[in-house]
């Protein structure tokens, strides 16, 4: 079998790396391409026409829930962005118990998947969860009116929680490659902390933090299980609801290709971006 | 004085972040041994691990709401190390043809490696569930394997390239000079060097699988009933089952993923689940 095989390999000359890639690539042409394409096409098709009627579906029902993804993305990135430069920094510039046990704490949350975070936070922030009971101790919240968290606030939490301590994690990585001696030259010069951080540290781990910030926002966007078990139904909900409302509900798969395609339009400079520096890499490696 | 300020700003920060992170997880935990939790009492009145024994099928019980996962378990685990099976032996070829030829056209190879991790991948589940309903694939074992391994290859493909461009290619040509094949060279020379990140990446593969929930969810439901879609089922009106299952499917991510850390890209981690 082998013997014939490889005989009929030699005759045709073929290189190598084609069997061995053969059955990943065929595999993803598939069941990733094909369905990529296919959602595109069938976004404008109603009934095998051609039709704008998807969107304008899209547009009538859904733009306050693209708005809120939307909404819920940036605000969820930016404050990623600020809490874990802020923590990164802390553990790149303070080396001491503290810091070492805080950094061990971080690590958990990576490695939490996200359907136990989503149920996590669904007891945790109900509004007899674990959270108000907490807050009541203390005297913060009235627990004949509790915090109602099953909303942007609660999806917040819940996405920051899981990716605070993700960003941190590629965000110190860069920091760490930064030499000791910068920080003490700009200290000679008279630079205060502030301005250390903010001019010397941060731009020089600047590729690091984008990197973090756009996986970390296609991420909030593509997210399914989380928004599903917190906020489900409701309106404003996100775009991932959604789509599996219009497939499991009307077997409207027009509809949820439309708001795929949606997404797909959210992410597409971060993809763009994503992809470019990952081929960039890829190719300094191969000459490298 | 000063310092004294700083250290307890710290102090103040680690007590934080600590019941923060900690504080989903109490949840979790007490819910799952809560019989008695009546509002607005901050714990359970009365506990017990009979949630636990009934849902690890040690116990039988006829309440409302008791779940045996047992059947759950086995169908996440066979479709977990199928996919393993399946993916690695997909991925590592190709990991290796992409660290070790110089590939025409090997940036759009790369590029379809790449995708799914720039775009979201649900509107790719929806169409796939049209293409299996088509061909009868849809609500089935095959069905949902196939899902993760899409899942599981990109990150196989990847983790075992780093792997085996970490390889000095002198290894390998050294010992094609002493007259091995090709194939004996790859087998005695870069897979035991090798062994480490292909064992991680199968680690890896191995969660993801056990964790999927969206692909599942629209290829497998209502027939097939995965750990994580057991868990969905029961978390409307069982919390306590659902959160043995969010604690069963925490323990093995957590412990693994400690494990195989070091040898894994930080960006690879965040995309579980």
């Amino acid at each position: 079998m082998t013997s014939k095989g490889s005989r009929a390999l030699g005759e045709r000359k073929l290189p190598p790396y084609i069997p061995l890639l053969f059955p990943a690539v065929a595999f993803m042409v598939l069941m990733y391409v094909w369905p990529f394409i296919s959602s595109v096409i069938q976004s404008f098709l109603v009934e095998d026409q051609p039709s704008l009627a998807n969107y304008v579906k899209v547009w009538e029902l859904y733009r306050k829930d693209i708005v809120f993804t939307f909404a819920v993305t940036l605000f969820n990135t930016a404050l990623t962005g600020v809490v874990a430069v802020m923590f990164s920094v802390y553990f790149r510039l303070r080396q001491n118990r503290i810091s070492a046990l805080l950094s061990a704490i971080f690590k958990l949350p990576i490695f939490i998947p996200f359907v136990v975070v989503s149920q996590m936070m669904n007891s945790f922030l109900a509004p007899h969860g674990l959270l108000n009971t907490a807050l009541a101790q203390l005297g913060i919240v009235n627990l004949e009116k509790p915090l109602q968290l099953f909303n942007f606030t609660g999806l917040s939490f819940g996405f920051a929680w899981k990716q605070i301590p993700f960003a941190v994690l590629i965000i110190h990585g860069g920091f760490q490659m930064i030499d000791n001696s910068y920080i003490e030259a700009a200290r000679s010069v008279g630079a205060k902390m502030p301005s250390i951080i903010l001019r010397v540290l941060v731009p020089m781990n600047k590729s690091s933090i984008i990197v973090a910030l756009v996986l970390v926002y296609s991420q909030i966007i593509g997210t399914f299980t989380l928004p599903y078990m917190l906020i489900g139904g409701k309106v404003p909900t996100t775009i991932t609801v959604d789509i599996a409302h219009r497939v499991n509900y009307f077997r409207d798969f027009g509809v949820a290709n439309a708001l795929g395609v949606c997404s797909y339009i959210m992410v597409l400079f971060t993809a763009a971006y994503y992809l470019r520096s990952k081929i960039r890499e890829a190719r300094q490696e191969v000459s490298g | 004085m000063n310092r004294i300020l700083k250290k307890s700003a710290e102090l103040a920060l680690l007590v934080l972040v600590f019941l923060i992170v900690i504080g989903p997880m109490v949840s979790l935990f007490l819910w799952s041994i809560a019989q008695k939790w009546y509002w607005p009492h901050p714990l359970p009145q009365t506990i017990t691990f009979d949630y636990w024994a009934q849902a690890l099928g040690l116990k039988t019980s006829l309440a409302i709401g008791a779940v045996s996962i047992v059947s759950a378990f086995t169908l996440s685990l066979l479709i977990a190390v199928s996919t393993v099976v399946i993916a690695m032996a997909i991925a590592v070829p190709a990991g290796y043809a992409l660290a070790k030829y110089k590939i025409p056209f090997g940036t759009i190879v790369l590029f379809l490696f790449l995708l799914p991790n720039a775009f979201p991948q649900q509107p790719i589940f929806v169409n796939i569930l049209q293409i299996f309903t088509r061909i009868g694939l849809a609500g089935t074992v095959p069905g949902v394997m196939l899902i993760h391994i899409l899942v599981g290859l990109v990150y196989g493909v990847w983790i075992t390239n780093a792997t085996f461009r970490s390889i000095p290619p002198s290894m390998e040509e050294a010992a094609r000079s002493v007259g091995a094949t090709a194939f004996k060279a790859f087998y005695k020379i870069s897979l035991p060097l090798a062994a480490p990140g292909l064992f991680s990446s199968a680690v890896f593969v191995f969660l993801t699988s056990l964790d999927e929930f969206t692909g599942t969810f629209f290829i497998g439901l209502p027939f097939i009933n995965t750990l994580p879609l057991t868990l969905y089922s029961s978390s409307g009106y069982n919390m306590q089952f659902a959160s043995v299952i969010a604690l069963i499917l925490l323990v093995p991510s957590v412990l693994f993923m400690l494990l195989i850390q070091k040898v894994l890209k930080a960006e690879y981690v965040g995309g579980m689940g």
